[in-house]
C-alpha cells in the first residue's frame, strides 16, 4: 500500500504567521504600546518629578487647562503656521527639482546623488549649520548679500521674530526636501512615455501636459509626501532646537519645542504627557485622514 | 548655400533645465560647502569680514581639537571637545546594533507577509504602520520611566530599544516588498529538496534580497545616527552620550568657537553621508518601493 506523499503540515499558516510576528509584535508592544498608555495614565495626574510628594489624580484636568493656556495655545498656532509654510515650500520645491532630475542633462547622476545630502545630516548638524550661516557677525548669509550688494549692513536675522521663523522653516525645509523629490521622482518614472507623445500629437502645451498627464500621474506620491511632511514637521524639534530655542519670545516655539521644555526643565510628566497626547491625536487625525484618502483611491494596496 | 535650418528653434526647455539644475544644485551644496571650510578655517579667519569663501591658511587644528585640544579650545569647547571622541564611538555602536536586531526581527514579520495567507495579516500591517506614526513625544516620558525601573538609562541598551521601535515598522514595510519580489519557484524548488521554511528563508529569500537587506539596515543605522531627543532624556556621560548630543552642546554654548563647532559637524555627518553616497541606488529605491507603493 503506498500511501500518498506525506505533506508534513503540522502549523497552519496562521500559526505560523503569528509566531513568525510575534518578536516584532512583542517588541513594540512592550516598547510603544505599554508607554502609549502608560503616558495616558500619567496624563491623568498632577505629577512632578521634582515634587514626588504632590502626585495625586486629577482626571482630566491637565486637558482642560490646555483649553486656556496662553502659552500652548500659542504654540498650537506656531506649530499649525510652521507646519503650513514647510510643508507648503517642500512641496513646491520638491515637485520643481524632480520634474528638473526627471529630465536628461548634463550632470544628473550627479545632481541625484547631491539631491541626498541634506538627507544624511541630523537635525541637530542642519541647526548648527544654518546658524553659522545665519550669524549676525560672520554668518555667510550677510557676507553673500553684502558682495552681491543687496543689503548695505549686517543683519541679525534671528533676532526678528518674523525672521527666526521663516529661517527656521528654511533650514527645516532643507533637510526634509530629498525625502519629497525622491518619492515624487519615482512616482514620475513611472508615467508611460506614450501619454506625453499623445499629448504631443494633440497639440497640448507644456502646461496643458503637466495639468493633463503629469498631476493625475503624481496624485498618490503627492499625497504621501503631503502627509509624511505634514507629520515630520509637526514633531519637528532637533533643528529648531539648535537654531533658535523656541525664540526670540514665543516666535519658533512649537507644541514639540514645548513638550519637551515642559518635561525636561520643569519636570512636569504630568502635564507634559497631556501636551504629548494632544500631540497624538493630531497625528492619529491626519493618519486616519490618510490611509482612508488611500483606501478611496484603491491605491492602498498592503 | 548653407542656409540656417528652416525650422531651428531656440531650446528654451533644454536652458531652462540647466539653469534651474544649477541652481538647485547651489542651494544643496552651498550650506554644507560653508561649514566645511570653516571647518578648516582659523579662528581669525572665521571671524573676518567679509567672510573667507575659499580658507586662506588652511588648517587641522579645529580637527585636532577633539584629540589634543590646545588650553583655549579646551576652554571655550568646554566638555564638548573632550566628549567628541566618545560620542563619535557611542553613535557608531548604538547605529550598528539598532540596525542588527531590526533586521532580525523584521526578516520573520516580512517573509510572514510575503508568503503566508493568514487571517489579520492586514491588521496587522497597518498596525506596523500606525506605531510608526506615533511622534517621539508621545512616548518619551514613559520610555524614560520605563528605562528607569530596567536600570537602563544612560546605556546603549536604552537607545538601542528606542530606535528599533522606531525603524522595526518601516523596515518590515520595505522588507515584505523586497519578499514579494522573489520568485516563488525559487522557493518550490528549494521545497522539492526537502528545506523547511527556515532553511528555505535563510538560503534562498535572503540572499536574493540581498539589496533590500542592506537598504533597510542603511534605513535603521540613519534613524539611529541622527536621532537626537531620545539621546537627549536617556543619556547623561559618556557612556552613552551620541553624537547630536555633543554637537547640540555646541550649537548653544555660547562659548563655542564656530570653526570647532563646523569641525564637529562635519564628524557628525561624514559617516551617514558615506553611507548614502556608497548605497544611494538601493536606498532611492528601498524608499520608492515603501513609500509609493503605500
Amino acid at each position: 500500500m503506498t500511501a500518498p506523499a506525506k505533506t508534513r503540515k503540522p502549523w497552519s499558516d496562521t500559526a505560523r504567521g503569528y509566531a513568525m510576528n510575534a518578536p516584532a509584535l512583542l517588541a513594540l508592544l512592550l516598547l510603544v504600546a505599554y508607554p502609549i498608555g502608560y503616558s495616558f495614565w500619567v496624563s491623568l495626574h498632577r505629577d512632578n518629578l521634582a515634587q514626588p510628594a504632590v502626585r495625586k489624580f486629577i482626571g482630566l484636568d491637565n486637558y482642560l487647562s490646555l483649553v486656556d493656556d496662553p502659552v500652548f495655545l500659542c504654540s498650537l498656532g506656531v506649530s499649525a503656521l510652521f507646519v503650513l509654510t514647510v510643508v507648503g515650500a517642500t512641496v513646491l520645491l520638491g515637485l520643481a527639482m524632480a520634474l528638473v532630475l526627471n529630465e536628461t542633462f548634463f550632470g544628473r547622476g550627479v545632481l541625484r546623488s547631491l539631491v541626498l545630502l541634506p538627507w544624511a545630516m541630523p537635525g541637530v548638524v542642519n541647526g548648527l549649520m544654518w546658524r553659522t550661516v545665519f550669524d549676525a557677525k560672520t554668518g555667510a548669509l550677510n557676507g553673500l548679500l553684502t558682495d552681491l550688494g543687496w543689503i548695505d549692513e549686517y543683519q541679525a536675522w534671528l533676532s526678528s521674530a518674523t525672521g527666526a521663523f521663516l529661517l527656521t522653516a528654511f533650514a527645516q525645509v532643507w533637510n526634509t526636501l530629498p525625502f519629497a523629490v525622491i518619492i515624487l521622482l519615482a512616482g514620475l518614472s513611472t508615467i508611460p512615455g506614450e501619454l506625453y507623445d499623445a499629448a504631443t500629437v494633440d497639440r497640448a502645451g507644456p502646461w496643458q501636459r503637466f495639468r493633463e498627464v503629469t498631476l493625475p500621474w503624481l496624485l498618490h506620491p503627492l499625497l504621501i509626501v503631503l502627509i509624511l511632511e505634514t507629520m515630520n514637521a509637526f514633531r519637528a524639534f532637533d533643528t529648531i532646537y539648535v537654531l533658535t530655542g523656541g525664540g526670540p519670545g514665543d516666535a519658533t516655539a512649537t507644541v514639540a519645542l514645548l513638550t519637551v521644555q515642559r518635561v525636561l526643565s520643569y519636570t512636569d510628566v504630568g502635564l507634559g504627557s497631556a501636551y504629548a497626547w494632544v500631540i497624538t491625536l493630531i497625528t492619529m487625525v491626519v493618519s486616519v485622514g490618510y490611509v482612508g484618502l488611500l483606501y478611496r483611491r484603491g491605491s492602498f494596496e498592503v | 548655400m548653407t542656409a540656417i535650418p528652416l525650422r531651428y528653434r531656440v531650446p528654451w526647455k533644454k536652458i531652462l533645465v540647466s539653469v534651474l539644475a544649477l541652481v538647485f544644485a547651489a542651494y544643496l551644496v552651498l550650506p554644507f560647502y560653508w561649514i566645511v571650510a570653516m571647518s578648516f578655517m582659523t579662528e581669525a579667519d572665521a571671524n573676518s569680514l567679509p567672510p573667507q569663501w575659499i580658507p586662506d591658511q588652511p588648517t587641522l587644528e579645529n580637527y585636532r581639537a577633539f584629540v589634543d585640544p590646545t588650553a583655549a579650545q579646551a576652554l571655550v569647547g568646554g566638555r564638548a571637545v573632550k566628549e567628541t571622541p566618545f560620542a563619535l564611538g557611542n553613535s557608531l555602536l548604538v547605529a550598528t546594533l539598532t540596525a542588527l536586531l531590526n533586521l532580525l526581527l523584521a526578516v520573520f514579520a516580512a517573509y510572514s507577509f510575503s508568503r503566508l495567507n493568514f487571517r489579520g495579516s492586514r491588521v496587522l500591517l497597518i498596525l506596523y504602520l500606525v506605531t510608526r506614526m506615533v511622534p517621539g513625544v508621545a512616548i518619551i516620558v514613559p520610555f524614560y520611566l520605563l528605562m528607569r525601573q530596567l536600570d537602563l538609562l544612560d546605556t546603549y541598551w536604552a537607545l538601542i530599544l528606542s530606535y528599533t521601535t522606531f525603524a522595526l515598522p518601516v523596515t518590515i514595510w520595505v522588507l515584505k516588498d523586497f519578499f514579494r519580489a522573489v520568485p516563488r519557484e525559487l522557493e518550490d524548488a528549494a521545497r522539492v529538496d526537502r528545506c523547511g521554511w527556515f532553511r528555505t528563508m535563510w538560503s534562498v529569500v535572503l540572499p536574493i534580497s540581498a539589496p533590500g537587506l542592506v537598504a533597510a539596515a542603511v534605513f535603521s543605522f540613519m534613524t539611529a545616527w541622527n536621532e537626537f531627543m531620545f539621546a537627549l532624556f536617556l543619556t547623561s556621560t559618556t557612556a552613552a552620550k551620541t553624537m547630536p548630543v555633543i554637537a547640540a552642546n555646541f550649537a548653544t554654548d555660547i562659548n563655542t568657537q564656530f570653526t570647532v563647532m563646523a569641525a564637529s559637524g562635519v564628524l557628525a555627518v561624514l559617516p551617514p553621508l558615506v553611507l548614502v553616497l556608497i548605497f544611494q541606488r538601493l536606498i532611492v529605491t528601498g524608499m520608492a518601493a515603501g513609500s509609493v507603493k503605500g
